[in-house]
């Protein structure tokens, strides 16, 4: 078997420019889908983290009517002994806390104008130690204590349409728990920017204090968990599901992977291309080594006769091309993951920026992640594919005839 | 002489390749038995059937009709795979273009017949050297062949075709290749196997200076055997006449 290796690692050498352009197509195949894939990875890592601590957390508490119907009133599918539940979930491991939250709806209007808005009424200080802050471009955040005023933050374009600053005053309207029109004076303190358009054309933040006093509720809609690193979500929610059973209202757990339809969207849509890509690869790399290695095989018919003669099995002979493609790959692959690695390395340091994608208003950094999987996926691809391109050649060359062969010039 | 005897009996052989819409007879209802220990001649003119004849022994192909028993094996009816076998165990090669791996050593040149074999690697070694030897290579073993003279890379040739003991060896045109010196020493080399060992040599050539050393020419024209000089007892410079006459 050693010295069946050693041939097959010899042969590959026999033409050392034709050696060369082959792993340089097949190195370029892996690196190509390295800083495709590593930057993929870096933006769906990204949106991951974005998502989570733009408020989504890792982990979400609802009641299950909250799934099961629309609701009538606000809050009427909402949590009621939500400080118990809060206490009870906050003692597990790797919890760094627990925040109320209440999304509702209403009128935002400044005297003249009205817009609809979609609210969130959290508790600012909850939020602050989940790391979960606005994007802020004029203003502050909401105080934890308010001295009387009700405080609000508005996204940039309703800010824009309603012709309003930070310190102007706006009223909301909003229909109570009991079906009635309810309405309050906000002043606000700060203008958000998330980036995404559509977002802050609707977004409206308050504090749970005031949204409940508004909705004249002490419900909250969900229970949102921040936990120490996104990996652990699964662990923490699995060990939390026992907990949530036995309580007066029927509880559900949702994972931020549960309720990010964007992320989901963003990352399938990422899937296909890298697949699309790594087909491509694959059949560059098929096609063009089929070529070289039927020239190699033609170039060698007269020693594969030799060996025939002196009675090697057709099989070895099989085994023996599939071998040298097979290692022609391996040797491709660690060519690419070479320069692949290196050009990532280099295009992290660049500090170079891609405009924003659908939906965004900032530029995008444009990083390369070494994602060990995906360099193991690239590899095996190319040695897959040069193995496959060895096929023909490989049976061609077991079924020549020994006499032909032996007088091929 | 009796079949039982022969290590290679062919009995009325013939071999027709199909050419355009017509065939080509390259051996003619040859007949021919040689014993184990033979160093014989098959000479005759280019396109004589010498290469055929010699392809048809050594299993590489298959008469159109007739037989052929190798060491008392009836080879015609053998399947592809028993053929291998046949060919592995029993036979050697030399062809005229030495025909060597150019990848590999002169050493490992020799030791892929063993490999094939399945030998272990100790025996392997100790073969290898002993047939390097006895074809005065020993040093340049680790040389691979283009760094070999054309001499040396058939004298490793032959080395690689006696490696694994086989019963018999064929030669196509060993010398044709080489020049007077080194087709002299070929010749000497095969002629001392053969008499050391008691290998048994079958080649195909037209050289004069090889035909010198051969007890026994058969002579090829267009396919058939025009003369079988085995004669007993004769002097080299006799069957050579025989052979021409």
């Amino acid at each position: 078997m050693g010295k069946f290796l050693l041939l097959a690692f010899r042969n590959i050498f026999r033409n050392r420019r034709r050696t060369l352009m082959t792993l340089l197509m097949v190195g370029g195949g892996v690196a190509g889908l390295l800083l495709a894939g590593g930057y993929f990875a870096f933006m769906t890592r990204g949106l991951r983290e974005d998502t989570i601590h733009n408020g989504l957390g890792h982990i979400q508490i609802f009641t299950a009517e909250h799934f099961r119907r629309d609701e009538v009133h606000v809050l009427d599918t909402g949590i009621d002994n939500w400080r118990q539940i809060a206490g009870n979930v906050s003692t597990g491991g790797h919890v760094r806390s627990v925040a109320p939250r209440i999304e509702f709806y209403g009128m935002v209007s400044n005297g003249s104008k009205s817009s609809v808005f979609m609210g969130s009424a959290v508790d600012p200080v909850a939020e602050n130690s989940l790391g979960f802050s606005p994007r802020l471009t004029s203003g502050r955040d909401l105080s934890g204590k308010p001295n009387g005023e009700v405080e609000a933050l508005i996204g940039a374009p309703l800010a824009k349409s309603m012709n309003v600053k930070v310190g102007d005053g706006l009223t909301l309207l909003a229909v109570t728990t009991d079906g009635a029109l309810n309405g309050v004076d906000v002043q606000i303190v700060g203008i958000v920017n998330n980036g995404i358009a559509e977002l802050d054309a609707r977004y409206l933040r308050i504090t749970l204090a005031s949204a409940q006093r508004l909705l004249q509720s002490d419900r909250v809609t969900n229970l949102v968990m921040g936990l120490d690193a996104t990996e652990n979500t699964d662990m923490v929610a699995a060990g939390l599901a026992p907990r949530l059973k036995g309580l007066p209202q029927e509880m559900v757990l949702k994972k931020w992977i549960d309720l990010a339809a964007y992320y989901k969207q963003v990352r399938a849509m990422f899937n296909g291309i890298f697949l699309f890509m790594g087909i491509i690869v694959f059949f560059m790399v098929l096609m063009s080594s089929v070529n070289t290695l039927l020239m190699a095989m033609f170039e060698r018919t007269r020693e594969i006769g030799t060996m025939l003669a002196m009675g090697t099995p057709r099989g070895w002979i099989v085994a023996l091309f599939m071998l040298e493609a097979t290692l022609l790959g391996l040797l491709g692959a660690a060519v690419g993951l070479a320069g692949g690695n290196l050009l990532g390395v280099i295009l992290n340091a660049s500090g170079l920026h891609m405009p924003p994608p659908p939906g965004y208003t900032v530029n995008i950094p444009f990083r390369v992640l070494h994602v060990p999987s995906m360099m193991i996926g690239a590899s095996i691809l190319v040695v897959m594919s040069l193995a496959s391109a060895s096929i023909l050649p490989a049976v061609r060359a077991s079924r020549l005839q020994i006499a032909e062969a032996l007088a091929h010039v | 002489m009796k079949l039982n005897d022969s290590l290679v009996s062919v009995e009325d052989v013939s071999r027709k390749f199909p050419l355009d819409h017509s065939e080509v007879t390259a051996v003619d209802q040859v007949s021919l038995r040689v014993t184990a220990g033979e160093f014989l001649a098959i000479s005759g003119p280019s396109g004589s059937g010498k290469s055929t004849l010699l392809n048809l022994i050594g299993c590489i192909d298959k008469p159109t009709t007739g037989r052929i028993f190798i060491d008392g094996t009836d080879t015609t009816d053998l399947n592809a795979s028993r053929m291998t076998e046949l060919r592995r165990r029993k036979i050697g090669f030399v062809f005229q273009t030495f025909n060597l791996i150019p990848v590999f050593t002169a050493s490992e040149n020799v030791e892929f017949p063993l490999l094939v074999q399945g030998i272990g690697a100790r025996e392997r070694r100790q073969r290898v050297a002993d047939a390097l030897e006895s074809v005065g290579l020993s040093a340049r073993a680790r040389h691979r062949p283009d760094l070999l003279s054309g001499g040396e890379r058939q004298r490793v040739a032959v080395a690689r075709a006696i490696v694994h003991r086989p019963a018999l060896v064929l030669a196509d045109e060993p010398t044709a290749n080489l020049d007077t010196h080194n087709a002299t020493q070929l010749i000497d080399l095969m002629r001392d196997l053969n008499r050391r060992f008691g290998l048994t040599f079958i080649f195909s050539t037209h050289d004069a200076r090889l035909l010198e050393h051969t007890p026994r020419i058969v002579r090829l024209t267009d396919g058939h055997v025009e003369s079988d000089s085995a004669i007993e007892g004769d002097s080299h410079g006799q069957v050579l006449a025989a052979s021409v006459s």
